[in-house]
């Protein structure tokens, strides 16, 4: 199931890149699935809310994922037994998670424009794997070190500070615990 | 008028993977007597009135909260208000401003409980968000399962349960100029009562002592929704399930209640207090293996007594429920299992239901093609809101109907439906199939995506064949019978959908198998 011979569609950027793709590839978000499907595009399909950068990210991800599932799926079907083709999909599957990892591994505002990108396309497993990176980037911090990272406007004042402290004491106790934990590990 | 009166104008936007109904609300002052010049009523002015009334909302009489002092406001504040203000949302949130409020819920949602705590204490905009109830309850649902006493709250149950101890609750923290339609529609369906104007239509057919020759050729058959009253007067149950009996009897059992299982005193402690969007709903599907008793007050109406699936005997899919929940608690639009017919009787309280058949797909409902997923991820509480009124005048417009202490409805095979218990509410519900729906269900047991669609077993995949052979042993012959019928109905009639037809439908009838 090679994608050379395959049907392609073109996928147009809000700031008019286009970028020729194998439908299969396209169809990875259900939204352009239905636009296909449903309304019968003629070969390009405008994407108003995506620009050049982050739709070359998503079919990036597209393109992996969908070749890893071919891979998978041939795999499958020449290896005899499920069994063993269990074992055999096994390892591919770490590499993909892997190269997830490492895909989502960007600036927040790229990663948040993917989260948003993911969304509006419905692409659910990249939707859940940005969403997973963003909470990764939150996980862990103080509230010092989130208002630094993600730039947030603090207007509390310290007598509403002392209270909200009071009130989640049992947090940074918590926190402080892990954190020690981290330090030995 | 107790409460507050919100005036509320609804604009329905559809949004790729949310699909929420964005709503624009103003709130207006509470209506008070007061002696004013009587206007003369213009078409225009009368209009804008109804329009009023139309959206008002009253607040439970129950709600903690109060809405001058709530912190969050709707969206349509901010954007019709008189001067142009920033939002404590957006300041609040840094670079997270961009996304919207949904997918930041869905963010915190993967957050343990210390995280949220800490990140609720970064800004204002953060303490909102963390602050979401839901996300506590997930948080005290994986910790503690069903062994949590519930108090006030989520966020406070959890830190309660932590540490034994209540938690400080900020007492001089002020915000303002928060606005969030996701946050504060929550909060409104939560703390809203079921309006009155709801409970109005009620179309169903009902009947009273009629024979079961007659249900079958008049509703089973032509698969048409129907409120049976007086089926279940000797029902032991009706007079003896207090809350004391239940708790004596079920002392020690633990029932499923959503993704846990709890016993019952913890779950009425929760029912009783609670005020939330989706409440937590106990639906147990072995509440008689549980406790016997319980299978001994009750009795199937004669009208359902052919239970086909019983040749399956201990193999069979899950068929029948105990069902218990506070007002607000229900089920949104769905479509029985495995294209099965059932009954629903209601032993204490009472329930909205809506009904519509097979081919209309009810406002707001999203099936997938292969009708394995269906996304409905509004609440009840506000697809009354914000779907209710647009299908009510629709040519094929719902089947509604209150049904109370006493009586059954008989949900055809096929239909959507959406149930809101109205008050505290004690049911039995039973999935069956009978002849009539027999080649229906060997169909839809028989789909290729039947590992998918199938429920209510651990044997999806073989549940056709199983069932079948199961069938040819007990009802030799009886398989090809109903094919042969089906051939020479379907060749006398013209297909008929229920709003079509006055007397007969084949709606939901025989299909061919592909």
């Amino acid at each position: 199931m090679a994608d050379n011979g395959g049907k392609k569609i073109t996928l147009k950027s809000s700031d008019g890149e286009e970028f020729e793709v194998p439908e299969v590839v396209a169809m990875e978000s259900q939204t352009i699935r239905h636009v296909i499907e449903d309304v019968c595009a003629k070969n390009s399909i405008p994407l108003l809310n995506v620009n050049s950068k982050i739709l070359s990210k998503v079919i990036e991800y597209c393109k992996k994922h969908v070749a890893a599932a071919e891979a998978a799926a041939s795999k499958a079907s020449t290896e005899e037994g499920t069994a063993a083709a269990a074992s055999v999909t096994k390892p591919s599957d770490e590499d993909l998670k892997t190269w997830d990892a490492e895909f989502v591994k960007v600036d927040k505002g790229t990663l948040f424009n993917l989260i948003l990108a993911a969304n509006y396309l419905h692409i659910p497993g990249l939707l859940d794997l940005t969403c997973q990176a963003a909470a990764d980037m939150i996980k862990g911090k103080s509230a010092k070190e989130i208002r630094k990272f993600f730039n947030l406007k603090n207007c509390i004042s310290p007598e509403e500070e002392e209270e909200i402290r009071r009130e989640n004491q049992w947090a940074f106790e918590e926190e402080k615990r892990t954190r020690a934990f981290d330090a030995y590990a | 008028m107790k409460g507050l009166a919100l005036a509320a104008t609804s604009l329905s936007t559809q949004m790729p993977r949310g699909f929420l109904a964005v709503t624009k609300l103003k709130l207006t002052k509470p209506k008070m007597k007061m002696k004013k010049k009587k206007k003369p009523k213009t078409p225009e002015s009368s209009q804008e009135q109804d329009q009023d009334s139309n959206f008002a909302f009253n607040l439970k009489q129950t709600t903690s909260f109060s809405l001058t002092h709530f912190p969050i406001q709707p969206l349509g504040n901010l954007l019709l208000g008189p001067t142009s203000k920033t939002n404590l949302r957006d300041t609040g949130l840094g670079a997270l401003y961009c996304l919207p409020d949904d997918l930041l819920h869905d963010i915190l949602s993967l957050l343990d409980a210390t995280d949220l705590a800490v990140f609720s204490t970064a800004s204002k905009s953060t303490y909102v968000f963390s602050s979401h109830d839901p996300l506590w309850r997930s948080l005290v649902l994986s910790k503690f399962e069903g062994q949590f006493s519930f108090v006030h709250s989520w966020k406070y149950t959890y830190v309660n349960s932590l540490t034994g101890k209540p938690p400080l609750v900020p007492k001089s923290l002020k915000i303002t100029n928060f606005y969030s339609d996701y946050l504060f529609q929550s909060y409104l369906c939560a703390n809203m009562e079921f309006k009155p104007e709801w409970l109005k239509r009620d179309n169903i057919q009902r009947r009273r002592g009629i024979s079961v020759e007659e249900f079958i050729s008049c509703f089973e058959e032509p698969n048409k929704p129907v409120l049976l009253e007086g089926c279940i007067d000797t029902w032991p149950a009706l007079k003896k399930w207090t809350r004391g009996y239940l708790l004596e009897t079920c002392s020690g059992t633990e029932f499923a209640v959503g993704p846990v299982k709890m016993p019952l005193e913890r779950y009425f402690q929760y029912s009783d207090l609670v005020q939330e969007e989706r409440p937590l709903y106990l639906f147990d599907p072995k509440f008689t293996d549980e406790v016997t008793q319980l299978g001994l007050d009750y009795d199937v109406p004669d009208y359902f007594r052919e239970d086909l699936f019983s040749v399956l005997g201990q193999d069979r899919p899950d068929y029948r429920w105990i069902i218990m929940g506070p007002a607000g608690s229900g089920s949104s639009f769905h479509v029985d299992p495995n294209s099965t017919s059932a009954w629903n009787a209601v032993i204490k309280g009472s329930k909205k239901w809506i009904l519509f058949p097979p081919e209309v797909v009810p406002p707001g409902v999203h099936p997938s093609p292969d009708g394995a997923e269906v996304a409905c991820p509004v609440s009840i509480m506000e697809w009354f809101m914000n779907f209710y009124g647009s299908c009510r005048d629709w040519e094929k417009r719902p089947v509604e109907c209150v049904c109370r202490e006493g009586e059954v409805i008989f949900v055809p095979n096929g239909w959507w439906h959406l149930v809101i218990n109205l008050e505290e509410s004690i049911a039995i519900t039973q999935n069956y199939v009978s002849r009539r729906n027999l080649l229906n269900v060997l169909d839809f047991l028989n789909k290729p995506n039947a590992s998918v669609l199938v429920s209510g077993t651990n044997d999806r995949v073989n549940l056709h064949d199983k069932f079948k052979n199961a069938i040819d042993v007990k009802y030799p012959g009886l398989i090809n019978l109903l094919k042969l019928e089906a051939q020479e109905k379907a060749a006398k009639q013209k297909k008929l959908t229920f709003w079509e037809s006055a007397a007969d439908s084949s709606t939901g009838g025989f299909k061919f198998a592909l």
